[in-house]
């Protein structure tokens, strides 16, 4: 058994590893890169797997880089093992079901290598423990998720959605690189683990800086308020990408570093209660918006959306365990959707809901692993996202204020009615549209299977998860055996009320002919909701005004040699004018 | 009278080799005499690193690094010349003005 750095190498570097080579081959052997692609991603898995039983508490790996950018360290701690396992299998899934997806699409090349870099960077990201080291990894995912989204870069629309993605992620970046420097001024190195240890050494306004440039770098990654609309945009990417970015990587680096640097930023004024604002704002607010959409991917990009919103919802109540056990949950059981909607969507070639229906009868099995994917997403007992909701609520109930945890209830009601909505308008009924259905691909239900069993089964791990993550949770939380947290779930007054929302919930889709007066009403609100809410008119207003700017300032661009020298020479005086005032 | 120490001179060198290369990009439309006006600079760059590897007594340092300048702006001059004398064939001008395409 090779020891533990050898194995957090090999995880980054099996799968940055079988892009090159699968980008080697070329587009005239499909087969050989399909094959290529599941053999990496699956080494990538056992090698993040086989770090479980090894994980450590301390720096791993010291590889100097020279003073400025100190050391390459990995912390293969619970937190971020746990994170490279969700990365690896999930996007290991993925990549199974591609081969049945992608089968005959041109550029298959281009496809897997970036997924397999995606894979890759992921599992740095969340392995390394130098701040500016974490900085270039997540830049990377951006730029992967970017090429993916934009994979069909014949779609003015799916560029569209790439470039959106790349720009309101780099936003975020500029608070994570700030966070860095910051940490570098006052610290001298990048070491997150001293960080953590000893946060209050810098000056309190330096940390305050930190805490609020990582939530929105966090805010951007995740999707979170007010950044939400790159993530339902970015459904023009091909389905499977669409799981990778939802389950396996990116939206989850963000819910990542908040729980990461929680233990540090937890004591700054007003930070939590910003963290739980932003999480319940974008919790009810995207539950609202998935259930006035009638494209089913964007229905499953919204519920990503708002169930990322419970997950920072609950570090900021100070749920760290809720919060990662949400993320578990949500990672299989969101896979699972989406791989369900891809089968679906390959099968009718089309998004739009009202053109499905009827569909139960011709793929069964998709049928059955998505009501249970469904219903988890809902907060149906017993299956996982039941324990991980509850145990959410109940960390917000206990740490967090009363209207942000009825915002969650309302959320949790609202989860409920989207959830019967899409599986109703894609399965019930009758056919709507008269065209061929064909069932799912063998490998398409490989990659199913696992994801609903886990679906069913996580929940198990609930002690043993809470365990492992150990010392990566901040001081204080206990950690339970299965049996008591469950117990402990069970029997919580919480656990009703939400269970009776979630009935609300339910119960309104039942009886929602008789509702039509009360729905008459809110069509306001709908309305608004379809239109996003106006964040895509102010998405669209500071795209022109940049280009405004940028057309008023061409005119300095005039491309003459002597006009740029003398520019070069007015930077330098500035430069020393300022230089020499500082000095004074 | 000032007495005019080695490094005084060499400090002297170093910022009139430099006005005069960035004077020559100032004001020149040639782009042979851009060139030349780049090589003015680049020696004057030169010197300013061994001026600086004496004074900061890490003399091999300084001649290192000057070596590397030497190596690098030979290719940047041949190549530009070289690109000089397909500009005038293709073109039938060296106007840096009129070669631009920038302008609206």
């Amino acid at each position: 058994m090779p020891d533990i750095s050898t194995l957090a190498i090999l995880s980054i570097a099996l799968p940055w590893a079988g892009a090159v080579l699968i980008w080697l081959v070329r587009d005239r052997q499909p087969q050989l890169q399909h094959a290529l692609a599941v053999v990496f991603t699956l080494a990538g898995a056992a090698a993040a797997l086989a770090m479980i039983p090894q994980r450590s508490e301390v720096n791993v790996l010291d590889f100097p880089l020279g003073s400025a950018f100190g050391q390459v360290t990995f912390l293969p701690d619970g937190l971020a093992v746990f994170l490279a396992v969700v990365a690896t299998t999930i996007g290991c899934l993925a990549v199974v079901f591609s081969v049945d997806y992608m089968k005959g699409e041109k550029q298959l090349g281009r496809y897997y290598a970036y997924v397999l870099f995606f894979i890759g960077s992921m599992v740095g990201l969340v392995l390394s423990s130098n701040l500016l080291l974490i900085f270039v990894f997540w830049e990377i995912t951006a730029l992967c998720s970017y090429a993916l989204i934009s994979f069909y870069n014949d779609d003015p629309k799916a560029v569209t959605a790439g470039i959106e993605a790349l720009i309101i992620t780099q936003v975020g970046g500029i608070g994570l690189l700030a966070g860095a420097l910051f940490l570098y001024a006052y610290q001298g190195n990048y070491d997150v683990p001293t960080f953590l240890a000893g946060a209050d050494r810098l000056p309190p306004n330096v940390l305050a800086l930190m805490a609020f440039g990582f939530l929105v770098a966090a805010a951007a990654k995740s999707a979170q308020f007010p950044f939400q609309t790159w993530l339902p945009d970015a459904m023009e990417a091909p389905t499977p990408v669409s799981a990778l970015i939802h389950a396996a990587t990116m939206v989850n680096a963000g819910v990542y570093l908040l729980a990461r640097f929680y233990p540090a930023f937890e004591a700054v004024p007003n930070w939590k209660l910003a963290v739980v604002s932003v999480g319940a704002i974008t919790a009810l607010m995207a539950a609202v918006m998935a259930l006035v959409s009638n494209d089913l991917k964007r229905v499953l990009a919204y519920s990503t959306v708002s169930q990322l919103g419970y997950m920072v919802y609950a570090i900021g109540a100070g749920g760290i365990f809720a919060s990662q056990f949400h993320l578990l949950s949500h990672a299989v059981f969101k896979a699972l959707l989406f791989l369900s909607a891809g089968a679906v969507i390959h099968a009718v070639h089309t998004r739009d809901m009202r053109e499905m229906g009827g569909l139960g009868k011709q793929m069964p099995l998709v049928k059955v692993v998505m009501i249970i994917g469904g219903l988890a997403l809902a907060g149906i007992p017993v299956l996982n996202g039941f324990w991980s909701k509850e145990l959410v609520l109940e960390a917000g109930h206990e740490g967090g204020p009363l209207w942000a945890w009825l915002f969650m209830l309302v959320g949790a009601g609202l989860t409920a009615l989207y959830t019967l909505r899409f599986l109703t308008m894609v399965f019930y009924g009758e056919p709507r549209s008269g065209q061929h259905v064909h069932d799912a691909g063998p490998a398409m239900k490989v990659a199913l299977v696992p994801l609903a069993l886990g679906t069913l089964t996580t929940w198990l791990l609930a002690g043993s998860f809470g365990h492992f993550l150990g010392k990566a949770l901040p001081e204080g939380h206990d950690v339970e055996s299965t049996g008591a947290l469950l117990l402990q779930v069970a029997t919580a007054p919480t656990t009703f009320v939400a269970l009776a929302v979630v009935a609300l919930g339910l119960a309104a889709w039942w009886q929602r002919a008789r509702l039509a007066g009360l729905a008459h009403s809110l069509r306001g609100i709908g309305t608004m909701a379809s239109n996003s809410f106006g964040f895509e008119a102010i998405n669209r207003a500071v795209v022109s005004v940049t280009e405004a700017s940028a057309e008023s300032l061409r005119t300095t661009h005039n491309g003459v040699l002597n006009w740029n020298v003398m520019a070069i020479l007015v930077g330098l005086v500035v430069v020393l004018a300022i230089l020499a005032l500082g000095g004074a | 009278m000032m007495s005019l120490s080695l490094p005084l001179m060499a400090a002297v060198a170093v910022l009139g080799l430099l006005g005069i290369g960035l004077l020559g990009l100032l004001v020149t439309r040639n782009l042979i005499k851009v060139v030349v006006g780049l090589q003015v600079l680049v020696k004057g760059a030169l010197l300013a690193l061994l001026l600086a590897g004496r004074l900061s007594g890490q003399v091999q340092t300084g001649q290192t690094l000057a070596l590397t300048v030497i190596v690098a702006d030979t290719i940047v001059s041949v190549v530009a010349l070289a690109l000089a004398v397909q500009v005038r064939r293709q073109f039938g001008t060296l106007d840096l003005q009129a070669l631009s395409t920038l302008r609206r």
